[in-house]
């Protein structure tokens, strides 16, 4: 499985994100990171270029919130993408607010799992669940 | 000891010539071949240089075109338009595939088509579409540099296809070499095979180079000539193009090259040959009556023939390119204007501007577009010694 990860927006947290791509490397994806500092766009068409199945972004200074709501409408553009799973994990907001008023927001914006300030293996185990069951279905 | 040597541009416009104590400019005579124009104006300079001492650069016809087709905006499209431009070739127009069928097909031959897409183990990117919008294409060589998978399916549907490997590594990072060199050697083969410029070997023992390769080989020497202080930008405003050279810092970019210096053509924005797409750009542009009033002229100045409407043009030339290249326009490139210390000045724009009118245009769009004092300080080139410091490092 190829997964294309990335922190978005101005975000420089380093740390995490090549945690991220470690933790995915040792379960057997195809990592294909894009570092820190990437914009939307670049996500998507790093998913065209490489045919991912996932795309996984990440946000710690919190501004996947302002980014995330343009990520419908760009999906939308794409003609390649329709499988794509995608995920988005970290810091989601600027500021405190609780998962339970985060996650449904994201899945609105177009995620198919969100990870608020979750631990990492938590995380990428409901990854591999969702991943499962996708593929029985 | 180097021999005194005689350096010979031939532009789209005019040609120059220089030796070591001077430099001479001519308007060209397009009744005449370029060969004869020059021994006409200048024969007595060239005889008096054996073959070996001269040195002859061209950007006469403004180089190859190309039309680029890929899958995505930030990788193939990107890359394949960096190389193209590093290689001196224009880019006629680029074609994101998912969209293929909504695209009109330009008419003119196209010299060569890029195709890339996917790094090498993605595969079944390109298709029916594909084959369809090029049996409708014009061009003289096409190329394709994506995923090395599809290679061989592809070269099946396709004759004369050359196959390199692919541009996009296993990173996503950009891989030049290939592409460039192919491009390059293309465009030096377009270059020697135009029948003036096969002439003009005749004259000279030594490679004859396109211009802006030479120009953009310059660049890390240039502080031996001019007092510039990083990072800076180069503008060439020309008959027929507008050439911009920048270093990499000055991009805010996903591309990782082992290139210094980066280069960006706008085919037009000349003041001579492709003087009616200038003004078309100008008067497009939201600024720019604001520009004609701060110059004390009217927009009639378009339709007339004199020094100050030339001067006109190349002041427009000038801001619409900082514009181009601005945030201010979401272009192939924004370069990080503010963080720029010189612009450097070359081509014709130094012999019909003064200095101030060139500084009065760039504090004119700092202050109008990006809303700053920011002031960098501008470097002009009289006397094309960034094209002689080319020519004579570059010995082939
Ligand atoms: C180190 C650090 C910095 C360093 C970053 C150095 C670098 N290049 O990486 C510096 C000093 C530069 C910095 C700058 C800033 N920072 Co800072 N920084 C931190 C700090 C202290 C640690 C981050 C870290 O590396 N942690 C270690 C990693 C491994 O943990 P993690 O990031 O929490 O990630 C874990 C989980 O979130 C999860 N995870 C992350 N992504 C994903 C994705 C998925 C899918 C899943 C499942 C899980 C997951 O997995 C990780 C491991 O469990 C945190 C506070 C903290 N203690 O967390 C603040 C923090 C992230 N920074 C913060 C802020 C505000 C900033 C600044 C805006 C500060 C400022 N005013 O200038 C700037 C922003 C700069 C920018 N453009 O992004 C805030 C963000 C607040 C918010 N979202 O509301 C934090 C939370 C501090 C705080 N409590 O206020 N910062």
């Amino acid at each position: 499985m190829k997964v294309v990860i990335g922190v978005v927006g101005n975000d420089i947290h380093v740390v995490a994100n090549r945690l991220i791509e470690l933790s995915l490397g040792a379960r057997g994806f195809e990592v294909f990171n894009l570092g820190v500092n990437t914009y939307l766009e670049e996500f998507f068409d790093a998913a065209v270029e490489t045919n991912a199945d996932v795309l996984l972004i990440s946000s710690l200074n919190g501004e996947a919130e302002g980014w995330s709501r343009e990520v419908k409408l760009l999906r939308s553009k794409y003609k390649t993408l329709d499988k794509l799973v995608m995920v988005i994990g970290g810091n989601l907001v600027v500021g405190t607010a609780s998962a339970e008023e985060i996650v449904p927001k994201y899945k609105k914006y177009g995620f198919d799992l969100v990870f608020h300030q979750v631990d990492l293996n938590t995380g990428l185990d409901a990854l591999e669940v969702y991943l499962g069951e996708r593929k029985i279905s | 000891m180097s021999r005194a040597k005689l350096l010979i541009d031939v532009g789209s416009t005019y040609f120059k010539v220089s030796t070591p104590s001077s430099i001479e400019q001519h308007f060209r005579d397009f009744n005449k071949d370029i060969l004869d124009d020059l021994t006409h104006k200048c024969g007595e300079t060239i005889h008096a240089y054996k073959k070996e001492d001269i040195y002859i650069c061209s950007s006469a016809n403004g180089g190859l075109s190309t039309l680029i087709i890929g899958i995505t905006e930030s990788f193939s499209l990107k890359y394949a338009t960096n190389i193209a431009f590093n290689s001196g070739i224009n880019i006629i127009d680029k074609v994101l595939y998912q969209n293929i069928q909504e695209y009109s097909v330009p008419s003119d031959l196209i010299d060569v088509v890029i195709v890339v897409g996917g790094i090498d183990s993605s595969c079944d990117i390109f298709g029916e579409p594909l084959f369809s919008y090029l049996k409708m294409l014009k061009y003289s060589n096409i190329v394709y540099v994506g995923s090395g998978k599809d290679a061989s399916k592809i070269q099946e549907k396709i004759p004369n296809l050359v196959v390199l490997p692919n541009i996009i590594d296993h990173r996503l990072h950009i891989v030049e070499e290939n592409l460039k060199e192919y491009l390059t050697n293309l465009y030096q083969l377009d270059i020697e095979g135009k029948e003036d410029i096969k002439n003009l070997y005749t004259i000279t023992a030594n490679q004859i180079y396109s211009t802006p390769y030479i120009v953009n080989q310059t660049l890390p020497f240039i502080g031996t000539k001019f007092s510039v202080v990083n990072p800076f930008i180069l503008i060439d405003i020309g008959g027929a193009t507008t050439d911009i050279h920048y270093s990499k810092d000055l991009v805010d970019d996903n591309i990782v090259t082992t290139n210094e210096y980066d280069r960006l053509v706008f085919k037009k924005l000349g003041v001579f040959k492709s003087k009616e797409s200038l003004i078309f750009s100008a008067k497009n542009n939201e600024f720019v009556y604001e520009l004609l009033t701060h110059l004390k002229v009217t927009e009639n100045i378009f339709e007339q023939q004199s020094e100050k409407a030339l001067q006109v043009l190349m002041q427009l030339a000038l801001f619409l390119v900082l514009c181009k290249i601005s945030h201010y326009k979401k272009a192939y490139i924004n370069l990080k204007l503010l963080s720029i210390n010189s612009i450097v000045l070359t081509g014709g724009i130094t012999k019909v501007l003064a200095d101030a009118q060139m500084e009065d245009i760039i504090s004119f769009f700092y202050k109008k577009i990006l809303n700053s004092n920011h002031n960098p300080s501008v470097v002009m080139d009289h006397n094309y010694d960034i094209w002689t410091l080319g020519l004579t490092n570059n010995k082939g």
